[in-house]
């Protein structure tokens, strides 16, 4: 071939793949309001304040951003919404651990991020993020799992705890509780956590019944 | 040798402050990896030393690379620049913006609340969104900035109309750089489309024209080390610059796998940016050929860091993007530290030493130098080039960590980063120093290069001649 139709091959292919992905991309414009919850103006204020405060400089979200913190697209499922407004106020407050600082963040602009932020953890992604493998196939074993253990899994209690390593670090490890606290503490706790911990961001699980109250504290005074 | 055309000499202020901007980029990059160990260590939170980071990264790479235009340009016209006193306000009006928003960004470290006002529809201070933090009305003046230098170029070209085939397809690069930058410059309610449009811009720049421009400045620097025949290497730099768009427009597909968007991108993205590999080797087997062909090396270092530049793009954007970029791997590795690692040493071996090939092979001719000691420029590279390596080994073991513990196991994404990879960020700081030591011997380079006397009998002295 010589140069000038290599050129020409260049020129004209190049702008030939443009025009498909032009198309494809008209395509998913069609498309993605169908694959997500409708965009309210709280939810619009929320990105608004996602953005005033440069939160992808640390996070991800639908994986993309900084990897510097955790990734955000599912964080309402996790996370009680008590929980995720006293945090995003005042994050040492609640974990005095936690890297993130206190940027100001008024309670109305938390409600907002919070509503952007379940509306994201709605969106049609593809499977992403996926269920993690090996902790399923722990899960399947649940058969010989003590009554507590097993409400620890339904409520999933290890979004925040951490017991033998396994779990989230936004609330206290709990695989020595039971030598630190006593039967009635852990069970008035459950009811009224601020009652106990006068910061505390953990939701109360008074809506237990009394006896899933005493299995699950019955699991939490065996950790020794 | 000195320049033909007395106005190529502008490429040096373009120079001068990439060099610069990259000493601060490397010594902010080495906060940002203390962070990962301590987060509250220094004054500036991650996210604004982050920012900078890859700001600074960005901005050196495109003054460097408008350095480089402004030098190719007039050569290959044969004429003098069209407006040497347009090219000299374009340049300080870059550096009173890059200045003014890097400002911003730093004021908004101290006092996160001054980004409230907002300005032409962002934050006064901060977008908010990753790599293009800069807000509008900056986006406005660096769009300014570039319309400016374009015309400047094409004017010039348009003065004796030679289109050579490198500085044809170096400016159609360019020419696609700026339009991409459009795509980044509005608000969209949705987050999704926020996302996708990002890609854009992100995507067909980084993937798109700047590979573009990577073979059409490759192909200038083996004609002008090598005196390769310009025929020859123009036909090859058509064969690379065609593959790199027929693979990565459609290889923008890869960045749509999670986001929200149809499933549909899951086969795009996957075929396409799985033969985005391709144009890089032919890039690297085009640098050897060529090198093996013509055995007359007018500038031993220039074509050093040309052909290393080629072996890097390949390895760092080809191999550390291709081993994760199926849809079936990325699932688990989307948003972990994998994509840190391959964005480190694809960076580094597509562009950061693409711009300092282009420098070794200019410099000398715009200071008139006849011979030069190569002693530091070699020693620069391998500090860096080793330290780099070592970078991205590290962050690549963490990535594969955390996806291993995080995304398998189910771990807490705190607990993975603060115990389980604790030790990945000691060493990268470890090298990152090593990395800023080389970079610091480049700068010093830069500076002294043609400005001491060559001690007779240096063993790395390099003749300029051709």
């Amino acid at each position: 071939m010589s140069n000038k139709a290599l050129r020409n091959l260049f020129a004209f292919g190049s702008l030939g793949f443009f025009v498909i992905f032009v198309i494809l991309t008209i395509d998913t414009m069609g498309k993605l309001d169908k694959r997500a919850p409708e965009i309210t103006e709280e939810v619009n204020l929320g990105k608004k304040v996602w953005h005033k405060y440069d939160c992808i400089g640390c996070h991800t979200i639908l994986g993309n951003g900084s990897y510097f913190a955790p990734d955000m697209t599912k964080i309402s499922e996790k996370k009680p919404k008590e929980y995720l407004k006293q945090f995003l106020m005042d994050p040492k407050s609640v974990n005095p651990k936690a890297s993130m600082p206190k940027f100001g963040i008024t309670s109305q602009e938390a409600d907002h991020l919070i509503a952007f932020l379940e509306w994201i953890s709605k969106v049609d992604t593809n499977g992403w993020p996926p269920k993690p493998l090996l902790a399923q196939a722990v899960a399947v074993t649940g058969a010989e799992l003590s009554p507590g253990q097993r409400l620890y899994q339904q409520l999933n209690c290890s979004a925040c705890h951490m017991l033998n390593g396994i779990g989230g670090t936004t609330g206290p490890d709990l695989t020595h509780v039971g030598s630190r606290r006593d039967r009635t503490w852990i069970l008035g706790h459950f009811k009224d956590p601020k009652a106990y911990v006068p910061n505390s961001a953990m939701p109360s699980y008074g809506h237990l019944s009394e006896k899933e109250l005493n299995e699950l504290t019955d699991f939490m005074i065996s950790l020794k | 040798m000195t320049v033909k055309y007395e106005s190529q000499k502008i490429a040096q202020n373009f120079f001068t402050f990439a060099v610069l901007l990259f000493l601060v980029q490397v010594a902010v990059g080495i906060i940002a990896a203390l962070q990962f160990i301590w987060p509250d260590f220094f004054i500036l939170n991650f996210n604004i030393i982050r920012s900078l980071h890859i700001n600074a990264l960005v901005v050196w790479l495109l003054v460097g690379l408008m350095g480089a235009t402004y030098y190719v340009v007039p050569e290959e016209s044969e004429t003098e620049l069209w407006s040497i006193p347009l090219a000299r306000f374009q340049f300080w009006a870059t550096v009173v913006t890059v200045t003014l928003v890097v400002l911003g960004y730093i004021w908004m470290g101290i006092n996160p609340q001054a980004n409230s006002t907002s300005l032409f529809g962002t934050g006064i201070l901060n977008e908010g969104r990753e790599y293009i933090e800069a807000p509008r009305w900056a986006d406005i003046l660096i769009a300014l900035s570039v319309i400016i230098f374009l015309i400047n170029n094409f004017m010039t070209v348009m003065k004796t109309k030679k289109w050579t085939g490198i500085q044809g397809t170096l400016l159609a690069g360019l020419t696609f750089l700026a339009l991409m930058y459009i795509p980044g410059m509005f608000y969209t309610k949705s987050m999704v489309k926020d996302q996708f449009w990002w890609w854009w811009v992100v995507h067909l720049w980084v993937e798109g024209a700047w590979e573009v421009i990577a073979g059409a400045l490759l192909a200038f620097m083996l004609m002008k080390t090598l005196n390769a025949q310009r025929h020859v290497v123009e036909r090859w730099m058509y064969v690379e610059v065609a593959l790199v768009l027929f693979t990565g427009i459609l290889g923008t597909g890869h960045h749509y796998y999670w986001i929200g968007t149809p499933p549909y991108w899951l086969w795009i993205g996957g075929i396409f940016s799985s033969l985005e590999p391709i144009p890089l080797l032919v890039m690297v087997w085009d640098a050897f050929r060529t090198t093996r062909e013509y055995r007359t090396v007018t500038n031993k270092v220039g074509l050093f860091y040309a052909v290393a530049h080629a072996i890097f793009n390949f390895v760092g954007a080809g191999l550390w993007g291709v081993i994760h970029t199926l849809p079936q791997v990325n699932k688990w590795t989307h948003g972990t530290q994998i994509t840190t690692a391959h964005g480190h040493l694809a960076f580094y071996g597509a562009y950061v030493l693409l711009v300092l090939s282009m420098i070794y092979v200019t410099l000398p001719v715009i200071r008139g130098v006849r011979e030069f000691s190569g002693s530091r420029a070699y020693q620069a590279f391998w500090w860096m080039t080793i330290s780099m390596i070592f970078i991205v080994l590290t962050i690549t073991g963490a990535g594969m960590v955390q996806t291993y513990m995080e995304r398998l196991m189910g771990l807490d994404y705190v607990a993975v980063k603060t115990n389980y990879n604790l030790w990945f960020w000691i060493f990268r700081a470890i090298f990152g120093v090593g990395f800023l030591i080389g970079v610091a011997i480049f700068v010093i380079d830069y500076f002294r290069l043609g400005k001491e006397p060559l001690k007779i009998g240096t063993p790395e002295a390099v003749k300029i001649t051709g």
